[in-house]
C-alpha cells in the first residue's frame, strides 16, 4: 500500500496542475480512508472543482471538503499609515 | 505649520478571475473613487493565465473611475500568455508594471509606483544562491534582475511618495501562517534589499494566501500582504499621510 504521504503530495500536485483547477494553497492530510482538504478559495465553484480533482486523484479515498469560501465584498476600514 | 493630505491607495492581490466570475468582481468596486485615489493590483488577476481570463479582467476593470496599476503574478505566466495579457489589460486603461515604473498625478500629489511581478529564493541565511547547476543559477539570477530593475527604476523616479507593487514578497514576516518550507517559492530578500537601497514609502505584495497582512523590510519600509484571502474584503485601503512643510 502507497505510503499516505505520497497519496497526499500526489493530490496535492493535482490540485496545482490540473488545468481545471490550478490552485496552489490547499492543505491535504489523510488519515486512514479519509481525505481532508483545506484553505481557501474565492468561489464555491472552484471548491467543488477541488472535490472532485481530489476524488479523480484518489478515487480510494473519502474525501472531506473543508475549504471555505471568501466572500470579499466590503473594502472594510482603512489603515493609515503615519 | 503643516498641512497633512492623505494618499489614498485600494490595494489587492490574488483576485483569480476565472471565466464564470465575468461581471461579478465589477460590482466589489462600485463607489471605489469615494474611498480611494488610486487602485493598485499585485498579480494572480486570473487563475490559469489564458488570454480568455485575461479578456475578463481587463473588462471587469475597464475605465474605473480612478487610475488603476497592476503587476502580473505567477498563475498569469502560466499559459506563456503574460505579454497578451498585459495588453488586454493596457487596452482597458489599466497600468501594467513590468520592472519599471509610472508617476500618477493624485490631486497636487506625485505618487511613483515601481514593480512588476518579482520572483522567489528565499530570505537570507536561508535562500538560494547563483551556484552549481545552471537551473538554480538562473532561478536566482531571475530574481536578481528584477531587484535589479526595481532599484533602478526607484532612484530614477521622481515623486512625494514612492509606492513598490510586486506580486511575490519581499520579506518572511508577511509570510507567516504558509509552510517555512516553501517560503523559498514565495518570495526573495533581494527584492527588500534593492527598495531599501533605493528607498520607498510602502510596498504591497500578494501571493501568499495564508501568510499574514503586515510585516516590515530590514530598513523599516512597511510592508502589506494584500492576497485577498488574507485580506478577506474585496480590497484594503492604505492612507500614505504627505507632509506639506511651509
Amino acid at each position: 500500500m502507497e505510503a499516505p504521504q505520497y497519496v497526499a503530495a500526489r493530490v496535492q500536485q493535482a490540485l496545482a496542475e490540473d488545468g481545471r483547477t490550478n490552485e496552489l494553497g490547499i492543505r491535504v492530510d489523510i488519515r486512514g480512508d479519509q481525505l481532508f482538504l483545506r484553505g481557501q478559495v474565492s468561489e464555491a465553484e472552484q471548491r467543488t472543482r477541488l472535490g472532485q480533482v481530489a476524488h479523480e486523484t484518489a478515487p480510494e479515498l473519502h474525501v472531506h471538503n473543508e475549504i471555505n469560501i471568501v466572500d470579499a465584498t466590503e473594502p472594510g476600514e482603512d489603515e493609515h499609515l503615519d | 505649520m503643516s498641512i497633512l493630505t492623505d494618499l489614498r491607495i485600494a490595494a489587492v492581490g490574488d483576485i483569480h478571475l476565472g471565466e464564470d466570475g465575468r461581471g461579478h468582481y465589477r460590482r466589489r468596486l462600485e463607489g471605489i473613487e469615494e474611498r480611494a485615489d488610486v487602485f493598485m493590483l499585485a498579480g494572480d488577476l486570473t487563475r490559469h493565465g489564458t488570454l480568455q481570463e485575461g479578456k475578463v479582467v481587463a473588462d471587469e476593470l475597464r475605465d474605473l473611475p480612478i487610475p488603476a496599476v497592476a503587476v502580473l503574478g505567477n498563475h498569469d505566466y502560466h499559459s506563456d500568455l503574460q505579454d497578451e495579457i498585459a495588453e488586454e489589460l493596457r487596452d482597458a486603461g489599466v497600468i501594467v508594471l513590468d520592472d519599471d515604473g509610472v508617476v500618477l498625478q493624485c490631486g497636487e500629489k506625485k505618487l511613483g509606483v515601481v514593480g512588476g511581478k518579482g520572483f522567489g529564493g528565499g530570505f537570507a541565511g536561508k535562500c538560494a544562491s547563483e551556484f552549481g547547476e545552471r537551473e538554480i543559477k538562473n532561478f536566482v539570477a531571475h530574481t536578481r534582475h528584477i531587484a535589479e530593475a526595481w532599484k533602478v527604476a526607484l532612484k530614477e523616479i521622481v515623486a512625494d511618495e514612492r509606492v513598490v507593487l510586486s506580486h511575490y514578497s519581499p520579506i518572511k514576516e508577511t509570510l507567516e501562517g504558509e509552510p517555512p518550507e516553501i517560503y523559498p517559492f514565495l518570495g526573495s530578500y533581494l527584492l527588500a534589499e534593492a527598495v531599501d537601497t533605493a528607498g520607498a514609502d510602502l510596498i504591497f505584495h500578494g501571493h501568499a494566501h495564508k501568510g499574514s497582512a503586515k510585516g516590515m523590510t530590514p530598513g523599516g519600509i512597511r510592508v502589506r500582504n494584500v492576497a485577498l484571502p488574507v485580506l478577506g474584503r474585496a480590497y484594503g485601503v492604505y492612507c500614505l499621510e504627505c507632509e506639506d512643510g511651509f
